[in-house]
Formats: C-alpha cells, structure tokens, sequence
C-alpha cells in the first residue's frame, strides 16, 4: 500500500489552488493589476482633495505650520499630474527582482535550505493577488521570510521576531516585521505548504546511483537490473553521440555532477520562474536534471515510462516546455555567456529595475503606506467596535482616519508649494 | 468584487476573498474551549443543513512572534490531508480582531478518551479493533504524506457524527526530517510519549506515532490510563516496568541514547521490584486479554520498545488482525457517545444523510453483545 508521487501532488493545495495555465496567470496579473490601479488612482484622488481642502482651511486662519520638506519630497500626492501606474509586466519584472533579494539575503543570514525557496514562492503567490503599489516589495518580503522561516523551521519550536528584525536591516522593528502578517496570510489564502523539487531530485540521484550499483528495483520495461546497469554504462556523453564504454567511477562522477547541476539549476533559476504554478514537482526537477545531462535524464525517464507509452510524447514535451522556461531565464542564460558580455547585461539589467522601483515610489497606494499604523487602527476598530454594532461604522471611520492622516503625515506636508 | 476603492471599504482583492470566506458561514452555539482555541458550531448561509466547528484561535498575550507556531502546523498540514480519518479543514479566514478561526468538519461525539472513561457505554473487542483500524488508516496517511502527527492520543481522535475517527489537532505535527536533522524531542503528550523520545533520541520517525496508538489502544482496552506518571524520568520507569527494560540484545544502539540508563543502574522504579527482562508472548496475551491472541500479537507490535522493529503504519494496516474475526464493527454499528448527541442534538436531525437513525436502540443492543462475549 503505498500512494504514487502523482497522488500526493493532486491533494495538495499546491495543485489545487495554485496551479494554472500560462494564460490563467496571464489573465489574473492583468486583473490584480487593474484592480489595484484602480484603487491607486481614486486613493490618490481623495487624498489630493482632503489636502487642497485643509490647505484652503488652514489658508484662512492662516496657520503656517507647513512649509517643511515638501518640495523635497517627490510623490504622487503632491503633485498635480495623472499618476503613472505601473503595468502587470513591470509588476513582475519588480517581483521578480525581490525574489532574487530573497536568496540573496537568505545566503547573507545562512537560513536552512527550504526557508528562501519557500519564501519565494510565498512571494509570487502574494503578488498573484496582490500589487506592488498596494503593498510595497521591501516591506512584503521581509514578513513573508520570517513567515518562511516559522514554517520550515519546525525543529526550533519558534523563532524569535526580535533578532530576526536586527538581521533584516536598519530600522526594521518587529512591529514592522509582524504587522503585515494577516494581511500576508490571506493574501497566500492559507496555504503555507509549499511542495519543492528537491525531495524529489534527490530520490532521482538514489535511484541512478542504485541503477548503475546493479540494486535497481523499480520499473525497467522487463529488463533485469544488471541488464539496466550495462546499459547505464553506454549512455553517450552527448544527445545523439555515439555509444561508448564508461567505467563505473566515471558515470558514478557524471550521475553526481548532474545532480549538483539539477539541485543548483533548482535552487537558483527555476524557483525564481513561474515553473511552480504550471508544472508539478517532478516536471521541475526532470527538466533541471534534463538541461544539466540530457542522455542521462532520457535513460532514467525512458526505464520509468518506455517512449511507446501513448503518453511519452506528451511527457516529454511538457518536461522541455519547463526546461525552456528555465533556461530562459536571465540567469540560466548568464551562464552560457563570457564574463564582460554578461556583465553588459547585467548592468543593463539593473538599470531598468531601479528605473521601475523608481517609478513604484510615484504610485504606491496613499492607504497602505504605513502598515504598522494600518494594522494598529485595525486592530483598534475590531476592538472597539466589538461591543455594538451600530457604533461600528462610526469608530472605525474614526479609527480609519487617524491612520490616513499618519499617511498624509509620511506624504509630506499640505499641498503648499501646490496652491501657491 | 470590482474595486472600487469607496465601495469595498479600502479592501484589497485578498481582504475581499477572506471577507467572502467568513461571510460563508454563521456562527452557533458553543462547543468547548480548549487550551488554545474557542471551538463554537456554524453552518454555510446558504445551506444551513451543513454543519461544522469553528476553532478560533484565542490570541496569546504572552507570545510576541506573531501567528502562533501550533496555528501555523494545523493550517499548514491539515489543509493538505484530505483523508476520511483525518479531521478536514474546509476553511481559514481571520477576522477583524485579527483571531484566526479555522473551520473544521464537526465532530460531534465525543473523541475516544470520552468514550473509555463513560461507563454507560459498553463495548466489544470488534468496536476496538475498528476504532484502532481507524486511526491506523489516518496516520498511515499522513506518514504517507511525510507528515507526523507528534500528539497522538485520545482526546484527539475525535468522532463524527458517522461514528468515524477523525485525527484531530497537527499543532505539533511536521514533516519528516531529512536524514541528520534533529528534533526535539519534548513532543508528543508524556503518557504517549515512546521511549525513544524519552532517552532523547533526536531523529525518530514514524514509528513514535504509532507507539502512540498503542497506548490509546490499551487505553480503550483497560478502559483506564495506561502509562500515567508525573515526570519524564517516572515515565521511563513506568514503561520499563511494564515492558522490561532494552538493552542492546533487544533495541541495537540503544545504550548510546543520551538518557539511556541500563537495567543494572536503574534504581528508582516506581514498584518494587522492575521488570528488565523483555515479556514473553504469554504476558502480552494475559494483558490484553480481550484483544485475543492476534489482537495481543498486534498491540506488541505497536508497543514494541525498539522503534526500528515495531510496527510502521504500512505493516500494521497489512497485520491479519483486521481480516480475522472478530471483524472491525461497521461504524454505523458502533456503540456512541450519548454526551454529544445531546449538546448538538439540533444539528444531527438537520444533518439529514449522516444522522445515526438509532443512537439509543443502538446503544441498548451493544450492552446486550457485550454480555454475551
Ligand atoms: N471538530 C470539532 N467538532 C466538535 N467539537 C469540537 C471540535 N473540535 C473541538 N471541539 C470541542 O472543543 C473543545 C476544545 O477544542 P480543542 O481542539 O481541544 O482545543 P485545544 O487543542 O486548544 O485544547 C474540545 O474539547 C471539543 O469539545
């Protein structure tokens, strides 16, 4: 008794709420995008009005409590112009950027290997239903890797927000660390479980290694195990290359550089593609084990599923669909470059995501700005307004207002400059 | 859900979405509260006849980290394992207080501790055999599914209103380590708890849940406690006593646990004189007498102190205990708890399909089987 790696999948909630087609994604980024500009444009448009409304008032009393940092302060709020949201492809694009912070930032603080992966993930599930304007990349991914590490690591009962927020930069407090967290939760509707492909390259390489050490068990299209060990040995180095004799030590050497490929080529590039929401654990890591030794990959799926399988065409196809997709990537493409070319490429690179961030400070969503505050006055309304009903509506405006005005207050001052 | 920005409130589509959850359902009448949770009743709006419990996280002043790891482990596995004998979690959603609730199929009858310690319930070795089958068959999925469950016992095997056993409560559960990690070993509720553990052996595995089930088994056997004591080390004592102390002979490796003390240098028994010899088949089958020789053949196998040689939960679901007669009760037969029925009285007669037609003509039959074994 013993259920398949194709039944385990299906029941998670991996496949069940977070697998899509290429254009399902497509379509919801396109959706959330147009909600949040939406949101972003008649926030903005309020909160303009309410400044040149107290500016009109205090003009008439004349109190000139307001000529701070505002000419400073380049934001939306203050200026007269058409806010210049962002699209659905540089949402991604800036997305994209903070999940490669992520590894970068899991390195620096050393975490276990599935937090920043999974954290990643958490990332770009956030972000399905959710815009940069609305809440902001930096503050997100520092919440969602804290999230990532009380979930992957269980071993250390809890982990401690305190110096969790003094590893994650200047001026993090905990509040800031732990206010976005329900917000971060609904947006990831609940499900933490994130399955990863390295479970499973790692079972592939024991296998391979039983296979070529004559222990193989598994399905072999009725040949006996030497029989798939002998031919273990004559797998040609290359795709379509000529047969030949390996030693045993040899391909031992090649099955492990193949897995170090795989288990590199998964950690660094293909986390950081959609490949999670389109294709199953065991795709992603037959199309990573498939770009680092295609011969060796084709052997191992052909023992499992032989190439007359009705379904073999269409496996395999799926299987190179993903590897494009992975090898596509930026990174994976770095890799095949000379140093200077790549470097070119880089800066290039980096220009347009600063340009982006850039252009993110100039339509961040006037409401979401300061989440500590929010979450506060949150939690405020839901306690005063717990007691009666009617009185609800009413406190929570007030509740609501207060933290719009620390908004306002972090916008910079009255539209000053704006109604001389 | 369109957005515009007055009309929704300031919500975002995520806020929408959970808003929407938790409008699905209308709270009811109180269930019970526990250590960590407010559970109540609610039903769907628009189907009143569908029924559930509401587990509402009660927030912790005392802890400063945010969501709390135990609510983590439960929405992190639970909505994972869609098993018959695996307490569902149909939904999450958070409300305005920030409190999660998690909505959980509704368990109305009890859970196997409450049945054991009522004594207007009687039972016969089938009905054991088929709540124990239950449970087998519950974390023989979640080990199939790299989970472990780490708080097994009976107050968290909870009872459908089908008379189903539904493993409940994955606030200690994780995933199988890999190879190497260590994990602590303060899990699992002490009376449960295996030796392995209790020696502070870091890396177990499956098999520490299934020494749980054991228990629970002898429990509804003994209708009684079976491996009580007060401390970690009385626990040692306690199992030792009754199952001998293992040396390297019957547990290979076993001097080597941290807390490991050999027979020789074991002086603090709780009775007077300990047991250090492993017990011969004859005392198992004395013990669990009613169990008869293949049920007491079985409950060792899950008592086994070594947790390389005691049963996993693949070999105890192929164990021929279950295929040999007595066979397990159909559930619908099996005896129930009268407590629950009452409280949720209500909700059973509009539940309709899952309603038992007979709890009380049911009961009274099981009384009159049990005389008669
Ligand atoms: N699914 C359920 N169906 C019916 N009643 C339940 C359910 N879950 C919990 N309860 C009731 O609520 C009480 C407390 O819940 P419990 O899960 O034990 O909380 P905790 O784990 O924090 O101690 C239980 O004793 C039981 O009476």
């Amino acid at each position: 008794m013993q259920l398949t790696e194709d039944d385990l999948y299906r029941s998670s909630t991996q496949f069940r709420k977070w697998s899509f087609t290429a254009q399902q994604l497509h379509a919801q980024r396109q959706k959330t995008n147009l909600s949040a500009t939406e949101r972003v444009k008649a926030n903005v448009a309020r909160v303009r009005a309410q400044r040149a409304q107290q500016a009109a008032d205090s003009d008439s009393i004349s109190s000139g409590v307001d000529n701070c940092s505002g000419a400073s302060t380049p934001n939306v709020v203050t200026s007269a112009v058409e806010v210049n949201c962002l699209t659905a492809e540089e949402e991604l694009k800036i997305v994209n950027d903070f999940c490669e912070r992520a590894i970068a930032l899991g390195t620096h603080n050393n975490f276990p290997s599935p937090v920043v992966p999974t954290c990643i993930q958490y990332m770009r599930r956030f972000y399905l239903y959710n815009s940069p304007m609305t809440y902001h990349v930096n503050i997100i991914l520092r919440t969602i890797m804290y999230l990532a590490t009380k979930v992957e690591l269980c071993t250390v009962g809890h982990i401690n927000v305190g110096p969790f927020a003094e590893g994650a930069g200047r001026n993090v407090t905990t509040e800031s660390i732990l206010a976005p967290e329900y917000v971060i939760m609904q947006g990831l509707r609940y499900n933490l479980d994130v399955r990863h492909p390295f479970r499973g390259v790692k079972a592939g390489n024991m296998e391979m290694l039983e296979i070529l050490h004559g222990k193989y068990q598994g399905p072999s299209q009725g040949l006996k195990a030497a029989e798939v060990q002998a031919q273990m040995l004559q797998i040609p180095m290359k795709v379509n290359g000529p047969a030949m004799k390996m030693p045993a030590n040899k391909v031992e050497e090649r099955i492990h550089q193949a897995y170090s490929t795989a288990t590199q080529t998964l950690r660094n590039v293909a986390v950081l593609t959609d490949a999670y929401f389109l294709y199953t654990p065991s795709q992603i890591w037959l199309a990573a084990h498939l770009l680092a030794d295609e011969p060796l990959t084709l052997f191992y799926l052909n023992l499992k599923v032989p190439p007359s399988h009705p379904t073999y065409p269409k496996l395999l196809t799926t299987l190179r669909n993903c590897a494009t997709l992975i090898s596509s990537h930026r990174l994976y493409v770095y890799n095949t470059l000379p140093q200077a070319e790549k470097d070119a490429r880089e800066a290039i690179h980096q220009a347009e995501v600063k340009k982006l961030v850039q252009k993110l400070k100039n339509c961040r969503d006037p409401d979401k700005v300061d989440l500590v505050k929010l979450n506060q006055a949150q939690k405020r309304d839901a306690v005063e307004g717990g007691a009666l009903e009617e009185s609800k509506a009413k406190r929570r405006k007030v509740a609501r207002e207060t933290y719009e005005n620390e908004a306002d207050a972090f916008w910079g001052p009255e539209l000053a400059n704006k109604a001389e | 859900m369109t957005s515009s920005a007055t009309a929704d409130g300031g919500q975002d589509l995520a806020e929408q979405m959970n808003d929407a959850v938790r409008e699905k359902f209308v709270m009811g009448g109180f269930l019970g509260e526990g250590t960590y949770a407010m559970v109540h009743k609610a039903h769907y709006r628009h189907d009143p006849s569908q029924v559930f419990a509401v587990k509402k996280i009660k927030l912790n002043a005392e802890y400063h980290n945010g969501i709390a790891p135990d609510a983590i482990r439960e929405m992190q596995f639970l909505s994972e394992l869609t098993h018959p004998n695996i307490l569902k979690l149909i939904d999450v959603f958070s409300s305005k207080d920030q409190n999660l609730s998690f909505v959980l199929e509704l368990a109305p009858r009890g859970d196997l501790e409450k049945l054991w310690k009522n004594k207007d319930i009687t039972y016969t070795a089938a009905d054991i055999k088929a709540w124990t089958n239950m449970l087998c068959q519950g974390i023989w999925f979640c080990h199939e599914n790299f989970v472990l469950h780490r708080d097994i016992k009976g107050s968290n095997a909870l009872i459908a209103a089908d008379g189903t056993i539904k493993l409940a409560d994955f606030g200690l559960a994780r995933r199988f380590a890999d190879p190497g990690t260590r994990m602590t070993t303060q899990m699992i509720t002490r009376m449960y708890r295996p030796l392995e553990l209790l020696y502070g052996c870091s890396h177990y595995g499956g098999t520490a849940d299934m020494w749980s089930i054991g228990v629970v088994m002898a429990e509804l056997v003994k209708r009684d406690w079976y491996l009580g004591s007060e401390t970690d080390i009385q626990q040692v004592s306690v199992i030792c006593e009754k199952f001998g102390t293992p040396t390297e002979e019957t547990w290979p490796g076993v001097s080597a646990l941290p807390y490991y003390v050999a027979p020789e240098k074991q002086n603090n028994m709780v009775g007077t004189t300990a047991n250090r010899i492993a017990r011969p088949r004859s005392w198992w089958r004395q013990e669990f007498m009613l169990l008869g020789d293949d049920g007491a053949e079985f409950i060792k196998g899950l008592l086994t102190l070594d947790p390389q040689k005691r049963f996993n939960s693949r070999r105890a679901l192929e164990d021929k205990y279950w295929t040999n007669m007595p066979r397990p009760t159909k559930k619908e037969n099996l005896p129930k708890e009268g407590g629950g029925e009452k409280a949720v009285g209500d909700d059973l007669k509009r539940k309709g399909g899952e309603t038992p037609t007979n709890g009380r003509a049911d009961k009274v039959a099981r009384k009159l089987d049990f005389g008669a074994m």
